[in-house]
């Protein structure tokens, strides 16, 4: 890592080498919960060597290690079970990991989940007092940002009413805004950036990157990536509890999204049967001048190359491509009718290429859906996913309102009237 | 991986963070006199977290547990405030469920002895005051004995989410016991007037063994607590097993003084400091300040050795809750 800028003192997490166990199978687990709490007890605790797991036991994460600098803002992300919330867990000390270590310096507030600790009887104003306390802060000091608690969650005017009458929003803004209004200097939060209706998310992101800014380094876990690049500054990927990117956010999110594509390649290539009359062959993206290629630019043209392979004679074939992103789902569906196009294929196949100029999305992870039909609705043939994954790594996107952003190149042009 | 990564920005001096979670384990820490605020510049707080006992520096750990208690205090307060209010907002009767079950237990064994189901044995008091004195102190062990698991059972999803001095829910547990015994002992004052007892200079010193008896069945709840709450056949067995031991106390007869049937006070946990407060409480005499005492003692090292076992298995505990 290249952090040479950066002082020593400025590190404010440190996480070296770090291993975390875990068993799936209850009755084990409770057993070697039991075990453990002896060797705790015995002081029998000590790093255990990476082979000598446990019947039933798995690594929930291998081998992570990674730093946090203050004033930055780092996403952890990854698929469902990557141990991005085990991390945290061990980050914030609710855990302790089974070898190597996590060093932290100042103070560390959790948002591991929002309002826990509420009590649904006692009104809004009580349940501060009783949440700030559960984050270690005195009443004397509640006292002092009570009001801009109260103004931050927009509930002023419920305040002193019980909490079981705020609605589920109501709650999770009043959580946010203790939690974010007492300054710590590490700020963990797990999957809470996608809650709260919208006008409330943006204050949050504002608030964030203003407590950013004060020099407080915040370590988030989300599945919203479309919302990181608003706070976020780096990220950590994790796959299947390793760490498989440390670095800039944009490629992060690309990585993600191309595992989450991975996953669902998996399971759609075990539906696949053979022994079809005609089935989509290869596929390959290629270049304007039909090499393949993996990275493009948003506004370069991109070729798709696929092969259709058949056993007998189909006739007025038709094909229809999805363009996808495994974080949006379909953006663009076009078919060869539209443009009046019906082929024949002869065995043993041929070639059809699909050519996309000027592609118009933005930084991120595609891929293609192909269906073959005949001419008629119930002549299928076959159906393809997951098929020519690419990239579009550029230019940069910017989220702060000074760029373009989103998901799509918009073509426009600006008027100044009046 | 190679990394560029050069965002470092200026560090806000200004802004003298708050003092948020204060989560200083097993290590090289600086915790100033109050424990939560950060000296401003120089000598941060550093936390670490690895695999090992902290259970090996034991010196270090006893002064994290006990700084812990320190910064738990208002915690526990609010939590206990909480509990309170919560629990007598939602109820009709409110406070007379904490004198209902001593009175009802009372009234059984009275009646029962009034059919000469059982005999007592010379109480030197009124037996319906010596039965519910007893019944009074009895359910305050209990309650203690049974707290550390229904506190972390009640809180399993604050202490699985989130850092604070767990300690802290402790002190709530203990600030109940004593509450609900407080109020109990209440109808001692009505009781002593009916049955026309004499009230003697020793009540004075009744806290003393009282407390000793909180601290003793609380302490021992503590150390069944990790097995308990992994395995809730402990919860089961605790509940089936609570009326035989009831009855192996001396609550509602005098204590046995010949052997071996007085082995039983040794042996009994609950008896020989119930025995003492209840002494002390009714009559001003006591057979049992040395055995009363001896607990008492043992109780201070047996809290100590629950606490750090309390401290050691929430780690495990929360993995296993989790995982």
């Amino acid at each position: 890592m290249n952090l040479s800028r950066s002082s020593s003192s400025d590190l404010i997490l440190d996480v070296d080498h770090v291993w975390k166990i875990y068993c799936r199978n209850l009755k084990r687990a409770m057993w070697y919960g039991l075990k453990d709490v002896g060797r705790e007890i015995i002081g029998g605790g000590r790093d255990r060597s990476h082979h000598d797991l446990r019947s039933g036991e798995f690594f929930a994460i291998s081998d992570a290690s990674f730093q946090v600098r203050r004033g930055e803002c780092l996403a952890m992300i990854g698929p469902n079970g990557a141990g991005k919330s085990t991390m945290l867990k061990m980050i914030n000390g609710l855990i302790k990991p089974d070898s190597g270590s996590i060093k932290i310096t100042g103070k560390i507030g959790a948002l591991i989940e929002l309002g826990t600790g509420f009590n649904p009887i006692l009104s809004g104003r009580e349940n501060i007092y009783i949440n700030a306390a559960v984050l270690g802060i005195r009443k004397r000091e509640v006292d002092g940002l009570m009001e801009k608690i109260v103004e931050f969650a927009e509930l002023g005017h419920v305040i002193n009413d019980p909490i079981k009458t705020y609605s589920s929003g109501m709650r999770v803004r009043l959580g946010f805004s203790i939690a974010a209004n007492l300054r710590p200097e590490l700020l963990l939060m797990d999957e809470v950036l996608a809650v709260g209706d919208v006008g409330f998310r943006m204050k949050c992101f504002t608030h964030l990157n203003e407590l950013v800014k004060q020099g407080v380094s915040i370590v988030l876990v989300t599945h919203a990536v479309g919302m990181l690049q608003r706070v976020a500054t780096r990220s950590v990927v994790f796959g299947q509890g390793k760490i498989v990117h440390d670095g800039d956010l944009e490629t992060g999110c690309t990585i993600y999204e191309e595992m989450l594509g991975a996953s669902d390649r998996v399971r759609a290539k075990k539906k696949e049967e053979s022994g079809r009359i005609g089935e989509i062959g290869s596929v390959e993206v290629c270049n304007e001048g039909m090499e393949p290629q993996a990275e493009f630019e948003t506004g370069e043209t991109v070729r798709l190359r696929i092969q259709i392979n058949a056993r007998e004679k189909i006739k007025d074939a038709r094909l229809i491509v999805s363009l996808c992103s495994p974080v949006h789902g379909v953006l663009s569906s076009v078919s060869s009718p539209y443009q009046g196009i019906y082929f024949d294929v002869d065995p043993p196949g041929r070639v059809i290429t699909l050519k996309i100029p000027e592609i118009p999305f933005l930084i991120g992870a595609y891929h293609f859906n192909i269906s073959l039909f005949g001419r008629e609705k119930v002549d299928f043939y076959h159906r393809s996913s997951l098929r020519g994954v690419f990239r579009i790594v550029g230019p940069p996107t910017n989220a702060d309102g000074y760029g373009i952003n989103g998901i799509t190149k918009l073509q426009h042009s600006w008027e100044i009237n009046g | 991986m190679e990394t560029e990564f050069e965002k470092s920005k200026p560090s806000g001096k200004g802004e003298q963070p708050i003092a948020v979670a204060r989560r200083t384990p097993e290590t090289s820490r600086d915790v100033n006199s109050d424990g939560t605020e950060a000296s401003s510049q120089g000598s941060p707080n550093v936390t670490t977290y690895s695999a090992q006992s902290s259970i090996q520096n034991p010196s270090q750990l006893i002064r994290d547990i006990f700084v812990d208690f320190w910064l738990g205090r208002e915690l526990a307060w609010r939590l206990f405030l909480r509990n309170i209010r919560g629990l007598y907002r939602q109820t009709l009767l409110g406070l007379f469920w904490a004198f209902l079950p001593p009175i009802a237990n009372t009234a059984i064994w009275i009646f029962l002895r009034q059919a000469n189901v059982f005999s007592m044995g010379d109480t030197q008091v009124d037996g319906t005051v010596y039965i519910l004195t007893g019944m009074i102190l009895w359910q305050a062990f209990i309650d203690a004995f049974q707290m550390p698991l229904a506190m972390f059972n009640k809180n399993r999803n604050l202490i699985s989410k989130l850092n604070f001095p767990r300690e802290s829910l402790l002190l709530v547990g203990v600030g109940e016991v004593l509450f609900d015994l407080l109020i109990r002992l209440l109808l001692l004052i009505p009781a002593f007037l009916i049955f026309e007892v004499p009230v003697h200079a020793s009540v004075l010193y009744a806290p003393l063994a009282i407390l000793g008896l909180v601290l003793i069945g609380a302490s021992l709840g503590l150390l069944l607590m990790p097995i308990g709450s992994l395995y809730q056949d402990v919860g089961r067995f605790i509940s089936m097993v609570l009326p035989f031991w009831m009855i192996i106390t001396p609550i509602i007869y005098v204590p046995l003084t010949t052997f071996p049937g007085s082995l039983l006070n040794w042996v009994n946990p609950a008896s020989p400091l119930l025995l003492l407060a209840r002494d002390w409480l009714l009559i001003g005499t006591t057979d049992h300040l040395a055995i009363g005492l001896t607990f008492a003692a043992a109780a201070i090292p047996i809290s100590l050795i629950a606490l750090v076992v309390y401290r050691v298995s929430i780690p495990v505990l929360i993995e296993r809750m989790t995982a």
